[in-house]
């Protein structure tokens, strides 16, 4: 795979554009938002601003990203609050689109069309300018140009989700919205679609990029909205989320010889907050240290001669991690 | 414009559904010939009630019209490429206006070769009730598509609820019911075919004055088109 090309200059450079949104003003702005479906609340009085950069929308599966993403690009109604975009309300609102580009989840694309055709007719639909040298450019940017001219019912899932980015960027957006861009995409492509978007941003542009994997938006977010439940759970920069992250309590399950042994023996550690002996014989122990723990429980067993057989972490799902920022 | 034009052309132009929409369309003409080839020929009244009015443009038109009009967004909504389009930057009406003129560009040509064909070989080559029978079937067009290509957008069961519209409003009632004709896109398209050949469909007493079915045929092709339009503001994209 090539390097990443140059990324559009047709339309404003990057200084112009950030005089146009202004340095300080946020380019997205997300007030008391909410969105049920009938008796089920989908996104709850979620407000932040957004400002020039790459931030990460984070959550479990069914957390409620994609709902809060559609009221954010205008493809739904909020149910109460606001949603404006460079100061101006998204809905109802055509003209904004000619400065947001929108990648949903779902594989829009049109089967009988070749690649290059469906970039070219979403720049069209844009009223894009010299049509066909931004085509050029928005193909070269996800480095199709080889399979352009094939029908995208011949793609791989990853290849439809390139050509499909490259139908975003055809009229050189300077708001990007991208919900799980990564989906089906191999390691190379992750790793030249990392590319792609650190140079989008260098231009100065207000990306936001949803996913449910942690690793995905460490790599590439400034900024990080965790949504949980509908909620906005913490929001700020990535270290600081993750900080929050290991500083939440862990469950471990310990599968041992002698378990009222131990449960006596470890409920000494300074790393260990509660213990209890489940009916089925095995230990459960409550940490907020967890790496102290790991390396304790160990020697701890050995002094007190219980030999362990099994040590499991029993909430290290992504949903448990991400629920306990909102119970915290 | 043109762009969503030409997107919603090639969308409908599957060869299934042209297939279909060309073998329902050839119903009229066989029916026609069978009849006309039987002992006992039917009465202008007979063909002009039965076979142009029940047949055509009871049954053969809106099937044809819903079977085109009811996927130009039906199917967008349901594979969920309806948002490529409201993501531009475009009015509303820019996007429901080409579809309907795609949908009516795609079904014109089969309805209106299957009405001239059917009064050709009725009415013996008359030019005057074949261009009258065409002309109404393709107003009969433009209303059902402007409802069908609303019905879309409104419904996930678009063809469902037209089948259940053509058969309950336009064929039940519509043909029992003399008030309901006053509602009914089938009698307006036969009142335009009465009032531009008067001499040859002898006017009946419960049928619209042409006047009042041209503005009809206004008023439901452009009511439901600035519903359609309506509607792309306020609904929630897939």
């Amino acid at each position: 795979m090539s390097a990443v090309p140059d990324t559009m200059t047709a339309a404003a450079p990057p200084a112009a554009r950030a005089t146009r949104t202004g340095a300080a003003a946020p380019v997205i702005s997300v007030a008391g938002v909410s969105r049920w479906f009938g008796s089920v609340v989908a996104v709850s009085d979620v407000s932040f601003d957004i400002a020039p950069g790459i931030t990460g929308l984070l959550g479990p599966n069914g957390a409620g990203k994609t709902t809060l993403l559609r009221m954010i690009t205008g493809l739904a109604e909020t149910s109460t609050g606001s949603v404006a975009v460079f100061g101006e309300p998204v809905r109802d609102n055509p003209p904004l689109y000619r400065r947001m580009g929108v990648m949903s989840e779902h594989e829009t694309v049109y089967g009988f069309m070749k690649g290059r055709d469906f970039v070219r007719t979403m720049g069209r639909l844009r009223g894009v300018p010299d049509l066909e040298r931004a085509v050029d450019r928005a193909v070269a940017l996800v480095d199709l140009e080889e399979a352009q001219h094939r029908s995208m019912e011949t793609y791989s899932r990853g290849m439809r989700q390139r050509m499909r980015l490259a139908a975003t960027l055809v009229h050189d957006p300077e708001v990007l919205i991208l919900d799980e861009p990564l989906n089906g995409a191999d390691p190379r492509q992750r790793v030249h679609f990392k590319q792609l978007l650190m140079k989008l941003k260098a231009e100065g542009r207000t990306i936001v990029i949803s996913s449910h994997i942690l690793e995905e938006v460490e790599q590439l977010a400034d900024n990080v909205l965790l949504i949980v439940n509908g909620k906005l759970a913490a929001s700020g920069g990535f270290r600081a989320i993750r900080a929050a992250l290991n500083q939440r309590p862990y469950h471990v399950r310990v599968v041992c010889d002698a378990p009222r042994e131990l449960a006596s023996a470890v409920v000494t550690l300074p790393s260990v907050d509660a213990v209890h002996v489940d009916p089925d014989g095995a230990v459960v122990i409550l940490s907020r240290n967890v790496l102290d723990l790991q390396v304790e429980l160990p020697r701890l067993a050995q002094r007190a001669g219980v030999s362990l057989r099994r040590v499991e972490p029993l909430d290290d799902s992504l949903e448990s991690v991400f629920g306990y920022l909102v119970e915290g | 414009m043109g762009s969503v034009y030409r997107l919603t052309l090639r969308q409908l132009s599957g060869r299934w559904r042209l297939g279909i929409m060309a073998v329902l369309a050839t119903l009229p003409v066989i029916i026609t010939l069978v009849t006309l080839a039987s002992d006992e020929a039917p009465s202008i009244w007979d063909f002009d009630t039965g076979i142009l009015g029940t047949m055509l443009a009871g049954s053969i038109l809106p099937l044809v019209v819903l079977a085109i009009g009811g996927a130009a967004f039906g199917n967008e909504v349901e594979d969920r490429t309806l948002a490529n389009l409201t993501l531009a930057p475009i009015a509303r009406w820019r996007i429901a206006l080409p579809k309907l003129l795609a949908v009516i560009t795609v079904a014109a040509p089969f309805i209106a070769v299957s009405a001239m064909l059917t009064a050709h070989v009725a009415f013996l080559g008359d030019t005057r009730a074949t261009l009258a029978v065409t002309m109404s079937a393709l107003a009969g067009v433009a209303m059902y598509a402007s409802v069908f290509v609303f019905l879309g957008l409104v419904s996930s069961h678009a063809v469902g609820v037209g089948l259940l519209y053509i058969v309950i409003w336009e064929g039940f009632f519509a043909g029992f019911v003399s008030g309901v004709r006053l509602l009914s896109i089938r009698y307006y398209a036969i009142a335009i075919m009465h009032a531009l050949d008067p001499r040859r469909f002898a006017l009946a007493d419960d049928t619209l004055p042409a006047v009042a079915a041209v503005v009809a045929m206004v008023l439901v092709t452009g009511g439901f088109l600035v519903l359609a339009t309506r509607r792309l503001r306020r609904m929630d994209v897939p």
